[in-house]
C-alpha cells in the first residue's frame, strides 16, 4: 500500500471497528433469540450482514422481537 | 409537567436500554467521520490506479467536497435511519398496549405525544451534533485553511428536517398503531413533497431543499433568506403533525 | 354513597352491539363480582368506566363524578387492572411502580414507603428481577401492587385470576381478600368458585345485558331453598333415586351424583 494511503489507517480503524462491532452486535443477539417480529434467522443474518449499516439498524429497531 | 419529566425519562431510559441510543450514536460517528475520510481518500485511490496505468484526471479534493459528503449521507442514509429508528416509538407502545395502565392512571395523552417527541428530539440532537463535531473536527485536521459560510443556518437545515421526519412517524404510529403504518405514512409524506418539488419554484417552500441543500450556501453561494420559506413549512408542518397526533389519541380507544 | 352508579350503558362495535343497557350500582366497600362467558361485554364495560373506551349511550359515576372518554378526572378515584397487564419488560417492579407513582403525582418520600408496602402486600418484594423474566402470576400480583399504589377508592380487576394456575389464583384471591372493606372492588371472572370466595354482590352478564343481579347471600339462600342434597347409606342409582322422588310428587329439576353448586344456578340465569 503507497505511502499517502497508509497514513490514513489511524482514520479508517475507528469507522471499520464500529461498523464491524455493529453488525457483530446484530448477529450475536440474533444468534441467541429466535422470535423476530417478522422474517427468520436467516433473513436476518443476510440483513444485517450485507445491508452496510442500515442492515443492522434494521435489525435492531423492526426486527428484534419483544422480549 | 411532573408527568411530562417522569414520562421524558421514561423514554430516554428506554432509548439506552433498547440499544436506541448506542446505534444512533454509532450510525451517525460513522458518516461524521467517513465523510471527510472519503472525500479525501478517493483522489488518492484513483492516483494508486495511475501507476497501473490508468490515468483519471481527479482535481485535488477540498474542504467543501467533505462538506458534501456530510450532507449526502446524512441527508439520505442519516434520515433513512432516523425514520426507522423512531418508527416504533408511539406505534410499539400501542401495540403492545404498554400505555394502558399508565393511561387509566391519569397520564395525559398529549403528554404522550410531547415527551416522545422532546425526548426524541435529545436524542437526535445529541447524534447529529455528535456526527457534525467529528466531521468538523477531521475536516479542520485535513484541509488546515478553508472557511465555511452561514455555518448556522446550513447546519440547522437537516437537524429541522430530521425533527419533521420524528413528528411524521410519531403521527403516523398514533393513527395506526403498528411500525408498518407509521413507516408508511413517512414514505409517503416525503414522497409527496420530491413530488411536489418538481413543480417549479415551489423549491423555496419545499422541507424536502432543507435536507442536504444547504450546501451551497456553506460556499458562500446563495442567500440565507432563501431557505427561511423552508424553514417556515417544516416548522408549521411540525406543528400541525404533533397537533394532529394528539388529537387523534385523544380519540383513539386503546 | 355509591362508589360506582352506571346506567343505561350501550356501546356497540360496527354493527355489533356488545353493550346494551346495562345499569348497575357499586355500594361503598363492595366487592362486587362481575360475571360472564368470554365475549359477554365484560372488558368492554370495564373500559368504559376507566374511560379507554367511548361509550355509545348512557352515563358513569364514580364517586359521585361523570367519567367522561379520553379524560382521566375521574382515574384519580381508581386503580385498573388490565386483562392482560402490560409492562416495561426492561424494568424491575419497584422501578415500574416508581414511574407510576410520578404519573400520579405522588410524593417521592410517600412514594417510596407506599412502593415497598405495595410490593410486600403482592408478595414481589424479593423479586428484584426484569419484569420481561415474570411468570402470568408474578405479572398479575405486579398488576394488583400498581392499581392500589394510588389508594383508589375503587379498584377494577378485569378477569384477575383467570389465565392463572391454581397456587396464582389463590394469592390473587387472598391479596383481594386482604384488602376487602378498605377498597371497593369490582372484579370480572368467569370462573364462579372464586365469586363465591369474596365477593358481596354479583351480577351476571349474558349477551351485552345485565341477567341477573343481587347480593352473594341472597344466591345462596336461593340455592338451598331449592336444593337439597341427599346422602345415602349405600351406593344409589341417581336416576332410581329420580324416579321415587318424581312418583310421589315431588318433580326433580336436574339430578346429579355430588353437590349441585352455585355453578348450576347462574348458568340457568345466563340461558
Amino acid at each position: 500500500m503507497p505511502e499517502n494511503i497508509s497514513q490514513f489507517i489511524p482514520f479508517l480503524v475507528p469507522i471499520i471497528v464500529i461498523q464491524f462491532g455493529l453488525m457483530v452486535a446484530a448477529i450475536i443477539h440474533i444468534l441467541h433469540h429466535n422470535k423476530y417480529r417478522f422474517g427468520n434467522r436467516a433473513l436476518w443474518l443476510v440483513i444485517s450482514i450485507f445491508i452496510g449499516i442500515i442492515g443492522p439498524v434494521l435489525y435492531f429497531t423492526i426486527g428484534k422481537g419483544d422480549e | 409537567m411532573k408527568q411530562f419529566f417522569a414520562f421524558t425519562k421514561k423514554e430516554l431510559a428506554e432509548s439506552v436500554v433498547t440499544y436506541k441510543l448506542h446505534i444512533l450514536l454509532a450510525v451517525f460517528l460513522i458518516f461524521g467521520m467517513m465523510s471527510p475520510l472519503f472525500a479525501k481518500l478517493t483522489p488518492e485511490l484513483f492516483k494508486t490506479l495511475e501507476t497501473s496505468g490508468i490515468v483519471i484526471q481527479m482535481p485535488e479534493p477540498t474542504a467543501m467536497d467533505s462538506w458534501a459528503q456530510f450532507f449526502k449521507n446524512v441527508g439520505q442514509t442519516g434520515m433513512l435511519v432516523l425514520a426507522i429508528s423512531f418508527s416504533g416509538i408511539m406505534a410499539s407502545e400501542l401495540s403492545k398496549g404498554t400505555l394502558i395502565i399508565l393511561l387509566a392512571k391519569g397520564l395525559n395523552r398529549h403528554v404522550v405525544i410531547l415527551s416522545k417527541f422532546f425526548a426524541s428530539t435529545i436524542l437526535w440532537t445529541v447524534s447529529y451534533l455528535a456526527c457534525l463535531g467529528i466531521c468538523y473536527a477531521y475536516t479542520a485536521y485535513f484541509w488546515n485553511d478553508y472557511t465555511i459560510h452561514n455555518a448556522a443556518i446550513a447546519f440547522v437545515a437537516p437537524w429541522v428536517f430530521g425533527e419533521l421526519l420524528l413528528s411524521i412517524v410519531i403521527f403516523g404510529g398514533t393513527l395506526f398503531g403498528n411500525i408498518y403504518g407509521s413507516l408508511l405514512t413517512c414514505l409517503s409524506i416525503v414522497v409527496a413533497l420530491n413530488v411536489i418539488g418538481i413543480i417549479p419554484n415551489t423549491a423555496k417552500f419545499n422541507p424536502v431543499t432543507l435536507s442536504g441543500g444547504t450546501l451551497p450556501l456553506l460556499g458562500g453561494v446563495g442567500e440565507v433568506s432563501d431557505f427561511v420559506p423552508a424553514m417556515m413549512v417544516c416548522a408549521m408542518m411540525i406543528i400541525a403533525l404533533l397537533v394532529g397526533a394528539v388529537l387523534v389519541f385523544k380519540k383513539k380507544e386503546v | 354513597m355509591n362508589t360506582l352508579e352506571v346506567y343505561g350503558l350501550s356501546k356497540s362495535f360496527g354493527s355489533q352491539k356488545v353493550i346494551d343497557g346495562v345499569s348497575f350500582t357499586v355500594p361503598e366497600n363492595c366487592v362486587y363480582g362481575f360475571i360472564g362467558v368470554n365475549g359477554a361485554g365484560k372488558t368492554t364495560t370495564m373500559k368504559m368506566i376507566v374511560g379507554l373506551l367511548k361509550a355509545d349511550g348512557g352515563t358513569i359515576d364514580v364517586c359521585g363524578e361523570r367519567v367522561s372518554f379520553g379524560a382521566t378526572k375521574t382515574n384519580r378515584f381508581i386503580g385498573y387492572l388490565p386483562d392482560v397487564p402490560e409492562f416495561y419488560g426492561y424494568m424491575c417492579p419497584g422501578d415500574y411502580l416508581k414511574l407510576c407513582g410520578e404519573i400520579v403525582g405522588l410524593d417521592d418520600k410517600v412514594s417510596k414507603t407506599r412502593i415497598s408496602e405495595l410490593l410486600e402486600l403482592v408478595g414481589l418484594e424479593k423479586a428484584n428481577k426484569k419484569i420481561a423474566g415474570f411468570s402470568r402470576g408474578m405479572k398479575q400480583r405486579l398488576g394488583v401492587a400498581q392499581a392500589l399504589l394510588g389508594e383508589p377508592k375503587l379498584l377494577i380487576c378485569d378477569e384477575p385470576t383467570s389465565a392463572l394456575d391454581p397456587i396464582g389464583r389463590k394469592e390473587i384471591l387472598d391479596i383481594l381478600q386482604r384488602i376487602k372493606g378498605r377498597t371497593t372492588v369490582v372484579f370480572s371472572t368467569h370462573i364462579l368458585s372464586d365469586v363465591e370466595r369474596i365477593c358481596d354482590r354479583v351480577a351476571v352478564l349474558s349477551k351485552g345485558k345485565i341477567a341477573l343481579e343481587t347480593s352473594i347471600d341472597s344466591l345462596k339462600t336461593r340455592r338451598n331453598s331449592k336444593s337439597v342434597t341427599l346422602e345415602f347409606a349405600e351406593e344409589v342409582d341417581a336416576d332410581e333415586v329420580a324416579r321415587v322422588l318424581t312418583a310421589n310428587g315431588l318433580p326433580l329439576e336436574k339430578c346429579e351424583v355430588g353437590e349441585r353448586s352455585i355453578e348450576s344456578l347462574l348458568l340457568e340465569a345466563v340461558k
